[in-house]
């Protein structure tokens, strides 16, 4: 498979402010990369070096198999790039705003635009300052696809979208893998990426902690799961089950934490009356503490 | 939905036609301050000629530094020539010139940069010395339109109350002013460009300004500072009188350079710079 992206020691510093640390990760070709980390790991900072925003102390990266430096503009015709803080022209309309960034990209043809609009519920005839965050960043997001880019560069792609929105934004994302199309995509929440990503490399103080396989991670993934029972239940009866850890009982509720599938705890409560049963997402603290046993501060 | 309005504009074809595009009501609204500023001018000038005697002697009885800093040398400060010399050239006219440029080349890049509207502009595939000169372009473009209607509105205003200067001469002056405004405008462009800041680039190249206006207009009375009068912009402005004298190639040639060489820089620090982001 070609890289799409590749890193290599690709180190940025701030004056004396880390940026991101000597990262080494490439992307495949057709592949949906997750860039998992907590807010100020370095996320921005590595999307921006790749696309000749920011340069590199050390280090390089190529994308499409050229210098992200020296052939940046040749890049920049072939990916789409939604930055994760950016404003659009407040005066223009959001039609007129696709418009532009379409003849800047050399074309008139504006029909997938439009598709898009409809797809994602956006009136482009809207002037841009009226727009609600999240219509502004549907727009971001139809300027990012709308040329079909070989590879798209999303950076917290879903943040003020509405969950009907999110699920169509899921969807054009399954149409680009399935054209064979490039995703780089990153957030800070754990389950946006297991639902979208064949990858995930998660980031952290600034430095690529891990490189994951999506099926992987879910294997090793810890989450906490809330019983509660019609009566009373003893802790025994879940103790020792395949991947249950630290069952605490109170009266009718237990908890326990569960590394990877829940199957042998779900049976096991099925020999009783459960009233309900929550399971709780993992903060990327808990991965963290399930990947390397250790927490926010431990890491260098 | 109205997804039709999607649709292709000329004026959003390109970086330059919608930079313009973005100044056509700030354009409209100079205009007529331009147009307003020429009709008082104009108004003025007939007490200006009645009272061409007593203002005359007024003129005789200056200060010699006052006299050769905002009066021509050799033109009646009330005939047409003079008058426009001493009442539009020396302050007016290339204030209002220089404050549109300057706030056009400092918005150029930086204003973009602030606005955080950049990142996605610079990812298209145009390069970063692409987009500077098309905002450079559009500077130009506007102080023209802006210098353009300032010289048809006094030609035009002017007439019916005997303010008729020579419409050429006057086009060189109004030319020379176009010329210190793309200066300054470049100048600011190139803060712009280097620093990414706004407020800043315009505030250092309003002090620049400033700072040349009086090198050039009090220093000379001074006569061992004389010299430093050279290194003013505004020396090559309209020391040579181009109202009178038509415009003076060397002169407009250290301007043209001066904007030249701080549109250089703008390209060159631009290019080297990291993104605010």
């Amino acid at each position: 498979m070609a890289d799409v992206i590749l890193a290599e020691r690709l180190t940025k510093w701030y004056g004396k402010q880390r940026g991101v640390l000597e990262l080494d990760f490439s992307v495949h070709q057709g592949e949906v990369f997750g860039y998992l980390g907590p807010n100020g790991a370095g996320k921005t900072t590595t999307i921006r070096l790749l696309l000749d925003l920011i340069r590199p102390t050390s280090g390089r990266a190529t994308v499409l198999g050229m210098d992200a430096r020296r052939d940046a503009v040749e890049i920049h015709g072939r990916v789409g790039y939604l930055p994760g803080e950016f404003a659009l022209y407040e005066n223009l309309t959001g039609a007129e705003y696709l418009a532009h960034l379409a003849a800047l990209r050399g074309t008139s043809d504006l029909r997938y635009a439009r598709t898009l609009a409809d797809r994602l519920d956006l009136d482009p005839s809207m002037r841009i300052a009226s727009l609600s965050h999240g219509n502004k960043q549907k727009v971001g997001l139809i300027q990012a696809f709308m040329h079909r880019p070989e590879l798209l560069v999303l950076d917290e792609p879903t943040q003020g979208l509405d969950p009907l929105i999110q699920q169509e934004f899921y969807r054009l994302i399954s149409e680009c893998r399935a054209d064979g199309r490039t995703v780089f995509l990153s957030s800070h929440v754990m389950p946006e990426v297991e639902r979208v990503c064949d990858r995930v490399g998660i980031i952290r103080e600034g430095r690529l902690v891990a490189v994951e396989d999506i099926g992987e991670l879910k294997a090793k993934e810890m989450r906490t799961i809330d019983l509660h029972f019609a009566n009373p239940v003893p802790p025994t009866a879940f103790e020792g089950l395949p991947g249950v850890r630290e069952v605490t009982a109170e009266g009718d509720r237990i908890r326990c934490t569960v590394v990877g599938h829940v199957d042998a705890l779900v049976k096991a409560a099925a020999a009783f009356e459960v009233v309900d049963l929550v399971s709780h997402e993992p903060t990327l603290e808990e991965i963290f503490l399930a990947f390397y046993g250790k927490g926010e501060r431990g890491g260098d | 939905m109205a997804t039709e309005a999607i649709t292709t504009h000329r004026m959003l074809a390109s970086v330059l036609t919608k930079t313009i595009h973005d100044q056509r009501r700030a354009l409209v609204w100079w205009t007529l301050g331009l147009i307003g500023t020429a009709a008082m001018y104009a108004a003025i000038y007939p007490s200006v000629r009645a009272n061409a005697e007593t203002l005359n002697r007024f003129v005789k009885s200056m200060p010699e530094w006052l006299r050769t800093s905002f009066l021509s040398t050799s033109q009646d400060y009330t005939s047409p020539a003079g008058y426009l010399h001493t009442e539009l050239f020396s302050w007016l006219a290339p204030l209002l010139l220089l404050v549109y440029a300057i706030g056009a080349g400092a918005r150029a890049i930086a204003g973009e940069e602030e606005r955080r509207t950049l990142d996605i502009l610079l990812t298209t595939p145009l390069s970063r010395r692409r987009v500077v000169t098309d905002k450079f372009l559009a500077m130009v473009a506007g102080t023209g339109v802006l210098a353009a209607v300032l010289w048809a509105a006094i030609a035009g205003l002017g007439a019916p109350f005997d303010l008729r200067p020579d419409l050429l001469k006057f086009a060189a002056a109004v030319a020379s002013t176009f010329l210190l405004a793309l200066a300054f405008g470049s100048i600011a462009l190139a803060a712009g460009c280097a620093t990414g800041r706004r407020g800043l680039s315009v505030g250092v190249t309003s002090a620049l300004a400033a700072l040349s206006y009086l090198m050039d207009a009090l220093l000379p009375s001074l006569k061992s500072l004389a010299w430093v009068q050279r290194l003013s912009p505004f020396h090559y402005y309209a020391d040579h009188e181009p109202i009178t004298n038509g415009l003076d190639p060397l002169h407009a040639v250290v301007l043209l350079a001066i904007a030249g060489a701080a549109f250089a820089v703008a390209l060159w620090s631009f290019e080297r710079r990291d993104l605010a982001a």
